[in-house]
């Protein structure tokens, strides 16, 4: 029961923290939503988070950023503690991720493309595609991805949060948003958006590879 | 894919995102993408998928049974 000892904060840090942390509340629970993938977890992070950072408070240091700070401590519980009875995200290799390039894979399925690329894929995801492909990415792509592109943190800041040095973050980063136009690429294939190509004279082997490695997905 | 457009590729992110790059590197990738019409398509793809996962932003918002909970914890606290 020492967890839930009275915080050892003064009257005007008791006040602070509620004033300045309850509004990041609808930030953190969606950063959570997408750590946890489930709302009972993320309920169950964003309070601990919220107990955790209380009774630290005293030692966050006035002026810097209190989200980010909030942040690090919810990534730390996350790691510790919700992950480990979390199904493990699906494998994916990170020389998969380097070689994927969704441009020249649309260029490759279409050369007389005539609309601009993007739209051919893009025009057909939906919200829940991306939520999808989001949480099937290996933890730490998906960490830096809902860190810079659902939250907005800087470079820094995730290095910050993730306690990984700057080179990481951009690495983490650069992959997890290459890991998610490939899965992205692979739900418009699935749902028939684009067609798989046809097996044309010289098309090349390079084919056969990209679907080798989707029929290892989770079999829901 | 000329030696160029390759380095200007593996630094889409780092322009898009406003990080790290000084601003003579910002500066030349910016005259290459006017240049470089492939580049240009193929950085705009990039850009386009990162907007689309910015969309989901604002999408979940905490409970309020949750706010209220946790409030009053802190209270107790």
């Amino acid at each position: 029961m020492a967890e839930t000892q009275p915080a050892d904060l003064t009257a005007d840090e008791k006040r602070r923290f509620q004033q300045d942390a309850l509004p990041l509340l609808d930030s953190l629970y969606a950063g959570a939503l997408r750590m946890t993938r489930n709302p009972a977890d993320a309920e169950d992070l964003v309070q601990e988070t919220m107990l955790r950072a209380y009774r630290a408070f005293d030692r966050f240091e006035a002026g810097t950023n209190l989200k980010a700070w909030l942040f690090r401590i919810m990534t730390n519980a996350y790691i510790n503690t919700y992950r480990k009875k979390q199904r493990e995200p699906k494998k994916v290799s990170s020389e998969e991720i380097e070689d994927f390039d969704l441009f020249q894979e649309l260029k490759n399925h279409d050369p007389d493309i005539n609309r601009s690329a993007e739209t051919v894929v893009l025009d057909s995801i939906v919200d829940n595609d991306i939520i999808e492909a989001l949480d099937d990415l290996p933890e730490q792509f998906r960490l830096a991805v809902l860190l810079s592109d659902l939250q907005d943190f800087s470079y820094a800041e995730m290095a910050e949060i993730m306690d990984v040095p700057l080179g990481t973050v951009m690495s983490r980063l650069h992959r997890g948003r290459k890991a998610l136009q490939k899965r992205l690429w692979e739900l418009a294939r699935d749902k028939g958006i684009v067609k798989t190509p046809r097996e044309a004279p010289g098309s090349e082997a390079g084919d056969n590879r990209g679907n080798a490695e989707r029929t290892g997905g989770p079999g829901e | 894919m000329k030696e160029r457009c390759r380095e200007v590729l593996q630094r889409a992110y780092l322009f898009l995102d406003e990080e790290v790059l000084s601003i003579e590197e910002r500066t030349q990738i910016q005259v290459h993408l006017d240049e470089c019409a492939p580049c240009l398509e193929h950085y705009g793809l990039e850009r386009e998928f990162v907007l689309a996962t910015s969309r989901l932003k604002g999408r979940d918002e905490c409970p309020q049974k949750l706010k209220a909970k946790i409030q009053t914890l802190l209270e107790e606290a």
